[in-house]
């Protein structure tokens, strides 16, 4: 009996051991994860001189002094988020649309020349961007496309497109053939059934889909240090340029930047989480 | 079912954007790498002269060096990591919508704030980072003068950055084991490695392959990390495949040299990509049609 209620004891122990340890782990993957953000964001509110403080005064003496000094001294930066939010929106619309109709096809039709050119999708999204944009450079110029808004729509829209159709493929996959058959049969257009049939009940592709190009298009850096000069930079371009500044890095009004650039895009990445995991597993695995 | 001309119409859009935004450049690019052009002169045909000048130019492979290292420090140290954490995750946690939400955090951030948020950690006198490892007594990472250091910098960050990609990946495929499979094993007496190795392992290998091969593709395009940490410098020690690829290009106007590297570049992707490829090949033509 005694001996009985010692194991019982120990397995105990080592339960709450293990179970500790587990929690110990749990607790060092979140402050590498989301430790460095907090500590930005944080430091942002801090009056300009103590944003390198890691004191825990920041809850009584928190200050908006370095968004006042962001819009004084950078006043342009409104309006290179907007360009952002313009950029974002443009390209995720398009993206929507061609990945929708594209998705559809791939996920109802086959033949050998339908997968041929689904097999070119996938081959084009190993391409590096860094290498097209060699060729885009004078073809955008040519164009009188350089620093527009347009332009990096297009880009972006081009660089998500495979992934997107993927995406939608595979939810439009799980729809039954039924559902469009019947509604042909009804005498529906094909416009008609894509419209009132499939489009609604594939909105969670199409959340998943809007959460990969939505996140590109905002925080994409390599196509607008390109393409973009004056009129159409977008935000993570300022940004860096406050980073390279030459009479010193300003690290108050940097961190309120960098605050405002990352809020709105991490709390959308929030509330569409289910979707992005969802699409994640479509897009990749499920091929 | 057969496609008809108005699913074509469909298709359209897309297939006629991605021909002319990648593919038909992705071949001018091979075009161009075998003429000599810069600004305000039309290209005059080179054969493999690019490619010779480019196989010995130093620079190239100091870049190709890098590469190598940040792309294989970052894949496969992010992929034991993600593992781990989802791993831990499989099991009980606390708060788990929360937790997860979390952990994907970094996957929203931009490369810029991201390096913002770690030049900040690492400054080297006053980043808390930095501060707290000499109050242990350890030394910081010299980032800004150290090419070594440099380099470790950005494998950090990237890894940092890139890990919810792993994670969700490897995580989806966790919860996809069948529970009753650990229940059997428990049965039959196995520890927790035996049905690690036997179970967990086997059965994970698609999604890690599928992980590993997508992680290897968009590590190797590594640009802005490098270009606005470091700027490739000191003496372009710490230059990537694509920071040499700009320099030649945008600074340099070697539009033909450039136009090599790209093309040596795309063939690497493209053999990064070959097992993925194979298999989508497979799973497409083969299967489909038996």
């Amino acid at each position: 009996m005694r001996r009985a209620s010692r194991t019982l004891g120990r397995r105990r122990l080592r339960q709450g051991a293990v179970h500790a340890l587990r929690m110990l782990a749990l607790a060092a993957v979140l402050v590498w994860s989301a430790f460095p953000i907090l500590l930005m964001v944080t430091a942002s509110l801090r009056p300009p001189r103590d944003v390198f403080s890691t004191s825990l005064d920041f809850f009584t003496k928190a200050s908006t002094q370095n968004y006042v000094n962001l819009w004084k001294r950078w006043p342009d930066f409104f309006h290179n988020l907007g360009n952002s939010l313009v950029i974002a929106l443009g390209a995720t619309a398009l993206t929507l649309v061609l990945s929708f109709l594209a998705g559809y096809v791939y996920s109802r039709r086959d033949g050998k020349l339908l997968t041929a050119s689904a097999f070119f999708m996938i081959l084009v999204r190993l391409l590096p961007p860094i290498v097209l944009t060699l060729p885009l450079f004078p073809a955008v110029n040519w164009l009188l496309l350089n620093d527009t808004r347009s332009v990096l729509v297009l880009l972006y829209c081009a660089f998500f497109l495979s992934l997107g159709t993927w995406i939608m493929k595979a939810f439009i996959d799980q729809l039954p053939r039924e559902l469009d058959e019947a509604s042909a049969i009804d005498g529906a257009s094909l416009a008609q059934t894509l419209w009132l049939i499939v489009l609604p009940l594939s909105h969670a592709g199409l959340i998943a889909t809007s959460v990969f190009i939505m996140v590109f298009a905002w925080n994409d850096f390599l196509f607008a240090f390109i393409f973009t000069a004056v009129d159409a930079k977008t935000a993570p371009l300022v940004i860096s340029e406050m980073v390279g500044a030459v009479d010193g890095v300003d690290w108050g009004i940097l961190f309120a930047a960098a605050t405002l650039q990352l809020v709105p895009i991490l709390a959308f990445v929030w509330l569409a989480q289910k979707y992005l995991i969802a699409g994640l597993a479509a897009g990749t695995v499920k091929g | 079912m057969k496609s008809s001309p108005r699913h074509w119409a469909l298709l359209v859009p897309a297939q006629s954007l991605l021909v002319l935004v990648l593919f038909v450049p992705a071949l001018y690019v091979f075009w161009l790498s075998l003429t000599r052009s810069t600004y305000g002169k039309s290209p005059v045909w080179a054969g493999l002269a690019n490619y010779a000048a480019v196989l010995s130019d130093p620079y190239f492979w100091t870049a190709t060096l890098n590469t190598a290292i940040v792309v294989n420090a970052v894949v496969f140290g992010e992929f034991l990591f993600a593992l781990a954490v989802a791993m831990l995750f499989a099991g009980w946690i606390p708060w788990r919508r929360l937790m997860i939400a979390l952990v994907l955090a970094p996957y929203a951030i931009s490369e810029v704030v991201a390096v913002v948020v770690w030049k900040f950690m690492m400054e080297p006198y006053t980043g808390p980072v930095t501060l707290a490892l000499k109050a242990l007594g350890l030394s910081p990472l010299d980032w800004a003068v150290e090419p070594s250091h440099g380099l470790a910098m950005v494998i950090l960050l990237s890894i940092w950055h890139h890990l919810p990609f792993t994670f969700i990946i490897l995580y989806t495929a966790l919860l996809g084991i069948p529970k009753e499979l650990y229940e059997a094993a428990q049965v039959d007496g196995a520890g927790a490695w035996a049905r690690f190795r036997d179970i967990t392992l086997p059965l994970l290998v698609p999604a890690m392959l599928v992980a590993v091969v997508f992680r290897y593709i968009f590590a190797f395009r590594i640009f802005s990390e490098v270009w606005l940490l470091t700027g490739g410098g000191p003496a372009r020690s710490t230059e990537v495949l694509a920071v040499y690829l700009y320099r030649q290009a945008f600074r340099y106007a070697e539009f033909g040299a450039a136009a090599a590297t790209g093309w040596l570049m795309l063939i690497a992707s493209l053999l990064m990509g070959s097992w993925y490829i194979h298999q989508m090949y497979k799973r497409m033509f083969v299967d489909a049609s038996r």
